[in-house]
């Protein structure tokens, strides 16, 4: 019921929000819905964008030096390696939505920092491979490359939206679970651990997992409920086994989210490209994509990282507490899924806006 | 247990949320280095606004990327003719990033007309001409006409030289021009200073921060 009922408020959530992104296009025409105005950026902010400006604003130039000059393409890596730096801190580079997974799914760093270099890859290969096939090899107009990509980006979105979606109901289901248990109370002394509610894992790929664990707290519950253990269980069963951190199983689990938030190409990237190409010298905007790349990789990775262990100390400090602990720390992953969600939908209705990509 | 009321309070809480976490702004990925005319009419009223906004190098390849032209490199004013129209079209929902005011009221545009692109092959860019005229003519004594996109997706600016002429005005009507206030301490304190729960009105900063401010003044 109230996963209908989330899923019920999100679609209408959606539908409204759609409706807004169509009323508004963009400036020069490409079909991209435009972002709600927001504050001029201050301080540290203003100084990173006023940073990748910058450097934006060099690109052209250096690019049309390297045509006689090669010092000039090498000068044009070091500065779109700077200005991945600097961009990814700026919205549409999924930092937000992979902190968001690695929390809901209780991650490593170290898969937190694979993640953001998986997706900050393909966003590159991809922005390669729009204009390499787009542009150089089709000899597209703009506004048939701005469709593609948008269609593109829109696929992304809404490829977040379902992870969002599906975490919420994974953890959800498992943030039921536990709330039952804290209910109730381990009458028999705690004596009985046969059934232990820490079943209910937080990896997403553990959706039978999490059904069965439910099903058996249920079961445990309709009789007397003394099997439903208290939280001082889950902590050493909430160490993550080696078998979910190596091997097929684990990559295909990040797989979904690499795939949804590395889909959308970096409009600069694609801007570069085409530039580059218009000057005859396609592979230099090639290995300017790539190390900018790098750089949205560097900063993408610190704020996961970051993610992560915030999200780690704050398990340390649930599991030093029984009962609410575990309860919390459900709470938060299901808060984490919420978001997800809630950022698929508002990139989908253009009311964040994620990075505009405009052209004719 | 959680009820309907929960859900929807924590779907607009996690709404809002992701909102403040990603809401700051993209640098801006246009550039347009602007020169306007303001044209009169022979009884003294203010009837159009006449802009030439030159696109930076990198949007000007971008946007002619795949178009058909006769000699490679160049583009006629004919074979950039649809891309002008698209132009022009799309801009009318963004009110052509043309804000005026005649004697502190709006001034209302109609659609824009006499619409081109020309190409400069030598630096590789276009320029979009289009004259937006005031949907009805007014005598003012105070006008003022502001450019800027807000989200900054667009970074305008005028033209060094001679950025603004006014085409068959009143002698002794006076021009002043100023280009968008650079963020200045004053500004941020001013934000500063505002009480926590204010309703903010952003545009009403922006237009501040990123506005090329025309200013006539008519005895």
């Amino acid at each position: 019921m109230t996963a209908f009922v989330l899923v019920a408020v999100a679609i209408t959530c959606l539908a409204i929000m759609t409706e807004h992104a169509l009323a508004q296009g963009s400036p020069f025409g490409g079909p991209h819905p435009g972002g709600p105005a927001t504050l001029p950026a201050t301080g540290i902010a203003g100084w990173i964008l006023a940073k990748q400006s910058e450097f934006y604003r060099q690109f052209s130039g250096l690019i049309r030096a390297a045509k006689s000059d090669g010092s000039a393409a090498w000068s044009l890596m070091g500065l779109s390696f700077l200005y991945g730096i600097f961009h990814a801190a700026g919205p549409g580079h999924g930092k937000a939505v992979i902190s968001s997974y690695l929390v809901a799914n209780g991650e490593t760093w170290r898969r937190g920092v694979a993640l953001s270099f998986a997706t900050a890859l393909l966003q590159a290969i991809v922005a390669v491979a729009v204009v390499g096939i787009a542009a150089a090899a089709l000899n597209l107009t703009a506004s048939r490359m701005n469709t593609a990509v948008n269609a593109i980006e829109s696929v992304s979105y809404a490829l977040i939206v379902a992870i969002g979606l599906r975490l919420m109901w994974v953890k959800g289901r498992a943030f039921k679970a536990t709330l039952r248990c804290a209910r109730e109370p381990a009458s028999e002394g705690g004596a009985a651990v046969t059934y232990h509610c820490h079943h209910v894992h937080h990896y997403d790929d553990h959706h039978a997992h999490s059904h069965a664990a439910d099903r058996r707290c249920e079961h445990a519950h309709s009789h007397h409920g003394h099997e439903c253990d208290d939280a001082s269980a889950w902590s050493h069963a909430h160490a993550p086994e080696p078998t979910e951190l190596a091997g097929p199983g684990g990559w295909q689990r990040g797989l979904s989210a690499i795939v949804a938030v590395g889909l959308r190409p970096c409009s600069g990237a694609i801007l570069v490209l085409v530039f580059a190409l218009a000057q005859g010298l396609f592979w230099v905007g090639v290995g300017s994509t790539f190390m900018m790349g790098l750089g949205t990789f560097l900063t993408v990775a610190a704020i996961a990282t970051i993610a992560v262990g915030a999200s780690a100390w704050a398990k340390h400090m649930a599991t030093a507490r029984s009962g609410f602990g575990m309860l919390a720390m459900r709470g938060v992953e299901v808060a984490a899924a919420l978001l997800i969600t809630a950022f698929g939908m508002l990139l989908l209705g253009g009311y964040m806006a994620s990075e505009r990509m405009i052209g004719f | 247990m959680m009820t309907s009321r929960h859900c929807v309070l924590l779907t607009a809480l996690a709404c809002a949320c992701a909102a403040t976490i990603e809401t700051a702004i993209a640098h801006p990925h246009v550039w347009v280095t602007m020169k306007t005319e303001i044209v009169y009419a022979p009884d003294g009223s203010v009837k159009a606004v006449r802009h030439a906004w030159q696109f930076d190098d990198m949007f000007s390849a971008f946007a002619t990327q795949g178009l058909d032209a006769k000699r490679k490199g160049e583009f006629t004013r004919q074979e950039l003719a649809p891309l002008a129209q698209v132009n022009v079209d799309s801009l009318k929902e963004y009110d052509y990033f043309t804000f005026a005011k005649a004697n502190g009221e709006k001034v209302l545009f109609i659609e824009p007309v006499d619409y081109y692109l020309d190409y400069d092959p030598k630096k590789t860019v276009l320029t979009l001409h289009f004259t937006l005229p005031f949907k009805n003519p007014v005598v003012a004594k105070q006008l003022r006409i502001d450019v800027y996109d807000q989200t900054w997706f667009v970074d305008f600016g005028f033209v060094r030289k001679t950025p603004v002429t006014l085409v068959g005005a009143p002698v002794a009507c006076k021009l002043s021009v100023a280009g968008p206030a650079q963020m200045d301490s004053s500004l941020t304190l001013r934000l500063n200073q505002l009480p926590a729960d204010a309703q903010l009105d952003p545009s009403q900063f922006l237009g501040d921060q990123f506005a090329n401010k025309i200013a006539v003044k008519c005895p």
